[in-house]
């Protein structure tokens, strides 16, 4: 899901960039009122760690394979501010480094896979795990069913982009991303729940960090 | 570590290598938007820039075959396009083709639409590559510093940088155990496995970066990193720069 530069167009570019920028000087003024300095260096290696994670594969349907994008995962872990540095870092990490994902078309990926990705992530769960009056099998579906969710509405927005551009028809590309991630979710969703679940059995503390 | 592919030639020496990391950003970001701007099938452009940036690519000295395979990456992304284009039904049809059940045809507008992408693409690809290869990561963060990135973004980009070899090691030792204590079984249990070493590797690196804080905090941490290193902004700097951006316009002055 990672667009590179030429795949869309410039104004849909631009505008990635301006809303990115905007959300991310936000998310700087949140978290540096409700964490200070003493996350930074944990937020630092939760981004290495994200990126750590993305390198384990698991199999989807007839020998490809996908990858985390950990959004969910970082917002439930953090708050979904946190979340948007953290996403924002790694796929800054993989622009300039790895270019996975094109520098102009930075701002787009950021939104998509950054910001829609950790909110809708993070609003779900919390609704989910409220569902079940907070208990373990709760966040646990919760969990799963944010990731799902992120996965599949960071693909809508991706084929939104795309389809404005002019890059795709938006009638055919919008179905066939939505199908394609929807299954991609599923992986992202378990994978995010047995993670939750090895969390909530050695180290709950460490999920109710963002309420502190 | 037994991995270098995070700026594995920035410790080349060439003219590249030497400028100023604010000066290879600035006019990595001209190129891309230029190329981006390019209206379509203005091939003579396209050509043009290609030509702009593999002088620069032989004059950073970096291996050509590493960075033809680096700029493969987009190909995943060409491809699903690609799928997408017998559905571009307007225009002149190039060729029609019985694919089992469908009736698929190819237009030539379909094509142009994935020729234009692909080539824009890949220029910004390489010119991506140049700048990732040629700068340290350490002084390209420093630079984004000075050009006015948040301070939390260029700490945590500095963190994230430092320990992720040390987890992308460990990642690998993990992969190492499970493959080597025969992984297979259905697919729910192979997911449930790499959750569970995910989980473990969560909560490995963050009692990892609470040590991390604490021991910087009792070495005078202050939220601030100092280095000796200052970046400078030389001549060559300012003659590099303004003499790419005029040869970035040229086209637009010439052929429009």
């Amino acid at each position: 899901m990672h667009i590179p530069d030429g795949f869309v167009s410039t104004p849909v570019a631009a505008v990635g960039c301006v809303v990115a920028a905007g959300c991310i000087a936000y998310a700087v003024k949140a978290t540096n009122k409700k964490m200070g300095e003493r996350q930074i260096p944990l937020m630092g290696v939760l981004a290495a760690f994200i990126f750590a994670a993305q390198m384990l594969n698991f199999p989807i349907a007839g020998g490809t394979s996908g990858h985390l994008i950990g959004a969910t995962l970082a917002a439930i872990l953090l708050g979904p501010w946190a979340g948007v540095l953290i996403m924002t870092c790694v796929l800054g990490v993989q622009c300039l480094v790895f270019q996975d994902g094109g520098l102009f078309a930075l701002g787009a990926n950021i939104f998509n896979m950054g910001i829609v990705a950790s909110f809708i992530g993070y609003y779900v769960y919390r609704g989910g795990a409220s569902l079940f009056g907070g208990r373990r099998p709760g966040k646990l579906v919760g969990g799963g069913l944010a990731a799902w969710s992120s996965v599949l509405i960071a693909s809508i927005a991706c084929a939104f982009e795309l389809g404005v551009s002019g890059t795709v028809p938006l009638g055919v590309a919008l179905p066939a991303m939505v199908g394609v991630h929807a299954l991609i979710g599923i992986g992202e969703g378990l994978i995010t729940a047995a993670v939750l679940g090895l969390v909530l059995a050695t180290r709950a503390d460490l999920l109710e960090l963002q309420k502190a | 570590m037994k991995h270098s592919f995070i700026d594995q030639y920035s410790g080349l020496d060439s003219l590249i290598h030497r400028l100023d990391p604010r000066t290879k950003f600035i006019t990595s970001l001209a190129f891309i938007v230029a190329v981006v701007l390019t209206p379509a099938s203005n091939w003579r452009v396209f050509a043009f820039y290609f030509c702009l940036i593999a002088v620069l690519l032989v004059i950073s000295k970096l291996p050509p075959l590493y960075v033809l395979k680096r700029s493969l990456v987009i190909f995943p992304f060409v491809l699903m396009i690609a799928i997408f284009i017998p559905f571009f039904k307007q225009g002149e049809v190039a060729g029609s083709y019985n694919i089992w059940l469908w009736q698929v045809s190819v237009t030539y507008s379909g094509l142009l639409i994935l020729a234009n992408v692909v080539v824009k693409a890949w220029l910004c690809i390489l010119s991506l590559i140049l700048l990732s290869s040629a700068t340290k990561l350490a002084d390209l963060l420093k630079g984004l510093k000075q050009l006015g990135v948040p301070r939390v973004i260029i700490l945590i980009l500095s963190f994230m940088y430092r320990y992720v070899f040390v987890l992308v090691d460990e990642v690998m030792r993990m992969r190492q155990a499970r493959d080597s204590r025969n992984f297979g079984g259905n697919r729910l249990y192979q997911l449930r496995t790499i959750g569970n070493m995910v989980g473990t590797l969560f909560i490995r690196s963050y009692e990892r970066g609470e040590r991390v804080y604490v021991a910087m905090l009792s070495r005078g941490f202050d939220g601030e990193v100092r280095t000796l290193h200052k970046l400078s902004f030389r001549q060559v700097d300012a003659y590099f720069s303004t003499t790419f951006c005029l040869i970035l316009i040229l086209p637009g002055i010439v052929w429009w």
